[in-house]
């Protein structure tokens, strides 16, 4: 028989290295002769998109096209430590760190154009769209291309604005656990409808929600990507993934056995982006590569109770473990 | 203030490489004159042995063999040095890297990974984390199993226990898991002139700069880590696999050295997601407050620590869920067994948690007919709320909306309230 | 030791194999056509596939020695110098990129899709692309770039393979 059930599983996840402990990056920008800004940072881009958004942080502070950022994130010999890429921490830490630099460069780029520009101070210039110009008078401008060409020929290239940003956490006490460890806390929910089998303890997801807390989207279109790919990731430690653990031997080792979701196994997710800015964070932005699939497994879970009233206490539920979970069931 | 590109949609900035095949992952690599490494790995979760790799050495095409002694540093780990590079006469799970043959072709590097004489003498491993943390069991390294506990305590549970109108107890098991991303573990290391260049998949290519010159016992400078386009990680490029092998390799033999797992040596050489034991007991009062949480987590890190202590602290900390409780108990512990070992992957240790507190919490609104969005909105995390390490959270915990989004996404709302 | 003819994105080889010589090794380590990824060597993953005869294979299932005479399309035979393949821009355009690694692979699976029918159904396109892992995507953005690049070809947007 196929009985349908609904589940929420909902999350709280705390960003960072946490506990107090050091949770530092820097990073660099550099104005290139030809107006482009270079930023070096050690943010590894493993295909969560950091090189892509952070690009977009520092086109944001130095209003520049998106393509006139070079981003270096590759080599240990041109960038500074920016800590790992994980902790879901790079958007937050990281991306406060470049906004700082680039924040540092625009400010020395500001000061240089005002000597070019032959005025007495620099009050009242501002850089917009690749121009440095007076707000009052915008006929007195000069182009971040042709101030970099000054630079050059005056040897006073290469201009270089410098950051570094680290997170707020207090070690916890070690006998209540009592501290603040984290910061910031991102937030997650998802609801599932399923579909059980109950001959063939097969689960069927027919309809799949996530709203997930981001602070502030900086890539709204990215911000989908990594909620689909946690859902994905969710449903197979939910219900596929098992490496067959026996007497320290993993049995399933291969992807022959060891089973990640098809695209025949993953239903359609509907997305919603929750804005909250984290005022701490770069433009109130929070990380969320981790919480996007935290409540994937409860809401499987809480949403097979529903179809069937029976309790699963672990995962993966496999067609096996839920037909035997039944069978108890129904003794009892 | 009005933005131009943060909060825009923009395209992928290594988009283009990847859609032309054109982005260079460590495997596409190649280099002139280049040797390739094969890893021999334990087939024994706990064990002592003793290595012959005079056959090996002779086969026609070797170069090299490394093992413990041609190591300056034997040690390495991400918060513990307890894994060795190479196991110098004991191997604590099956997987553990014993040598690594350098030959003229990976052809040759595997037939002689296959005639490296290894004797194994057995000895009682523990595979369940509750029997490791007895005192009889037996032990994975130096002292006790248990290699971290994390502890909060908060308010008065007995008491509070006592006030509660519903309480909820069960156990709760997670299994463990692998990242499974798609570009298996490679790398090529190469000298240039008297700095050793590595080049692979790493989360954090600084720290294994540091790991590469602690283990070669050279300058960190004299190390230099170049991160081609990395095939996913999710937490399993976080300890360091490959690198120090092929670094090791180049520095001795002069030339460049590569190597690349297959899927099944992948989820032999990286980390796995904790599998967890989790006892929990929560109590509500007749409204559908939570009044009160007690959670005992075991969690088995296998044969390495790796981030052992950081997951199970993070599992505790998170362990309420996002709900206010004024009375709290946790106990989590981390704890060496012979599985295969345990680290970091996407949700460290707040992924296994959900699967106990979200459903006590539906269990706790079963009990007193309070449908499940209801009861969350009843205890969720709002401005100004405390957390079970009594930290406040002041601003941005949208946590309510969440649950109003996919309540009504669900078609749930109407169905709110206390039944 | 057997010699094969073989056609690479419209390009004639004649080369040397050994018997247990495996296509992605002509392609990679022969040929230096990178693009083609392996993720399991076992046909599970999906990320060596190609277009062999205009169907899709798992490269490291094919034996070189079974190449002989065949007509073999691989992500490098997508795009027309710097000019995209339809398929390809869509998958920029709609963010179906994420790691990279599957995506040579996923890009021809979509090929061998819309070859046979530019306005799939997200059904038919799951069904087709069921044999490329992914584990970042989720897949749904990678099936939304499937039915772009569709709506893209029958807008006359020229197929540019070599």
């Amino acid at each position: 028989m196929k009985k349908k059930g609904v589940g929420i599983g909902s999350t709280f996840y705390g960003t960072g290295y946490g506990n107090g402990f050091p949770d530092v990056s820097r990073a660099k920008a550099v104005l290139k002769e030809d107006g482009k800004v270079a930023v070096h940072v050690g943010a590894t881009e493993v295909g969560q998109g950091s090189k892509t958004i952070m690009s977009q942080m520092a086109a944001e502070v130095m209003s520049i096209p998106l393509n006139d950022i070079i981003f270096i994130c590759e080599d240990t010999k041109n960038m500074p430590d920016s800590g790992t890429a994980a902790a879901s921490r790079q958007t937050y830490n990281t991306g406060n760190a470049i906004k700082l630099a680039c924040e540092d460069l625009r400010k020395k780029v500001i000061e240089n154009a005002f000597k070019e520009l032959k005025l007495n101070s620099s009050v009242g210039l501002t850089l917009k769209n690749g121009e440095i110009y007076l707000k009052t008078l915008p006929s007195k401008n000069i182009s971040l291309k042709e101030l970099a060409l000054c630079l050059l020929k005056n040897k006073e290239l290469p201009l270089i604005g410098e950051g570094s940003f680290t997170a707020q956490t207090i070690e916890m006490d070690e006998e209540t656990g009592q501290g603040a460890p984290y910061w910031p806390y991102t937030f997650n929910v998802y609801g599932v409808i399923v579909e059980v089998d109950t001959e063939t303890g097969l689960i069927d997801i027919i309809k799949a929600v996530c709203a997930q807390d981001v602070g502030k989207a900086i890539n709204p279109e990215m911000i989908e990507g990594q909620m689909d790919g946690g859902f994905a990731m969710g449903l197979g430690y939910s219900i596929y993934e098992d490496l067959g653990l026996k007497e320290g031997k993993m049995k399933n080792k291969n992807f022959t056995n060891y089973l990640i979701p098809t695209a025949l196994d993953v239903p359609e997710l509907e997305k919603f982006i929750i804005e909250d800015p984290e005022s701490t964070g770069p433009f109130g932005a929070k990380g969320i590569g981790e919480p996007v699939m935290l409540g994937v497994a409860p809401a499987v879970l809480n949403a097979i109770y529903d179809a069937v009233g029976v309790r699963i206490t672990q995962v993966p539920v496999t067609p096996d473990r839920l037909l035997r979970a039944l069978k108890e069931e129904r003794r009892e | 203030m009005k933005r131009e590109i943060v909060g825009k949609r923009a395209i992928r900035v290594d988009g283009h490489s990847k859609v032309l095949g054109k982005a260079e992952y460590p495997q596409d690599i190649q280099k002139q004159s280049m040797y390739h490494g094969k890893t021999l790995r334990s087939k024994k979760p706990h064990a002592y042995f003793k290595l012959n790799i005079d056959k090996a050495k002779n086969l026609k095409g070797v170069i090299a063999i490394l093992t413990a002694k041609d190591v300056p540093y034997n040690h390495h780990g991400v918060l513990f040095k307890d894994h060795e590079i190479f196991c110098t006469n004991k191997v604590r799970r099956v997987g553990d890297p014993i040598a690594f043959v350098v030959a003229e072709n990976e052809k040759i590097a595997k037939q002689a990974v296959e005639f490296i004489e290894i004797e194994y003498d057995e000895i009682p491993g523990v595979f369940d984390p509750i029997k490791a943390m007895e005192q009889s069991a037996p032990i994975v390294h130096k002292e006790s199993n248990i290699l971290y506990h994390y502890k909060i305590r908060k308010g008065n549970i007995e008491n509070a226990f006592k006030q509660c109108e519903v309480i909820v107890e069960n156990e709760y098991r997670t299994g463990m898991v692998d990242h499974a991303f798609l570009q298996p573990e490679s790398g090529i290391a190469y000298m240039d002139e008297n700095t050793v260049v590595v080049c692979a998949s790493s989360q954090y290519p600084h720290f294994d700069q540091i790991e590469i010159a602690e283990a070669l016992n050279i300058p960190t400078e004299n190390v230099r880590v170049i991160n081609p386009a990395i095939g996913g990680a999710f937490g399993g490029r976080e300890d360091i696999t490959l690198q120090i092998h092929i670094a090791l390799a180049t520095k001795l033999v002069g030339k460049p050295v590569k190597t690349t797992y297959s899927r099944e040596e992948s989820f032999l050489a990286h980390g796995k997601r904790h599998s967890m034991i989790m006892k929990y007991k929560t109590g509500a009062n007749r409204q559908g407050k939570l009044v009160a949480m007690e959670a005992n987590i075991i969690g088995d890190t296998g044969a390495y620590a790796s981030w052992a202590p950081n997951v199970l602290r993070k599992a505790g900390v998170h362990a309420t869920g996002p709900y206010e409780i004024p009375n709290v108990k946790v106990d989590s512990y981390a704890v060496y067994t012979n599985n295969p070992f345990a680290g970091a992957m996407r949700g460290f240790g707040a992924a296994q948690g959900p699967i106990a507190y979200e459903q006590q919490i539906d269990e706790i609104g079963r009990k007193l007919s309070i449908d499940p969005i209801t009861i969350r909105k009843i205890n969720g995390f709002k401005v100004g709320s405390e957390t079970a390490t009594g930290q406040i959270l002041e601003a941005s915990v949208p946590y309510i909306q969440c649950i109003e989004s996919v309540g009504k996404a669900l078609g749930l709302e109407q169905k709110e309230g206390i039944r | 030791m057997k010699d094969i003819n073989l056609k690479i994105n419209g390009k004639s080889y004649r080369l040397s194999t050994n018997e247990d010589m495996r296509l992605i090794d002509v392609l990679r380590d022969e040929l230096g056509l990178l693009g083609s990824k392996e993720g399991c060597g076992e046909g599970e993953c999906g990320a060596c596939t190609i277009l062999m005869e205009g169907r899709t294979v798992n490269a490291c299932m094919v034996m070189a020695f079974q190449t002989d005479e065949k007509e073999i399309i691989t992500i490098e035979g997508l795009s027309n110098g710097e000019q995209l393949h339809p398929i390809q821009q869509a998958f920029i355009e709609i963010g179906a990129v994420q790691c990279g690694f599957c995506t040579p692979g996923m890009i021809l699976s979509a090929k061998a899709i819309l070859d046979k029918d530019t306005n799939p159904t997200r059904e038919m396109i799951r069904q087709g692309i069921s044999g490329n892992l992914c584990r970042c995507t989720g897949y749904a953005k990678i099936v939304d770039a499937i039915e772009l690049a569709g709506k893209l070809l029958r807008n006359g947007g020229n197929n540019c393979e070599a």
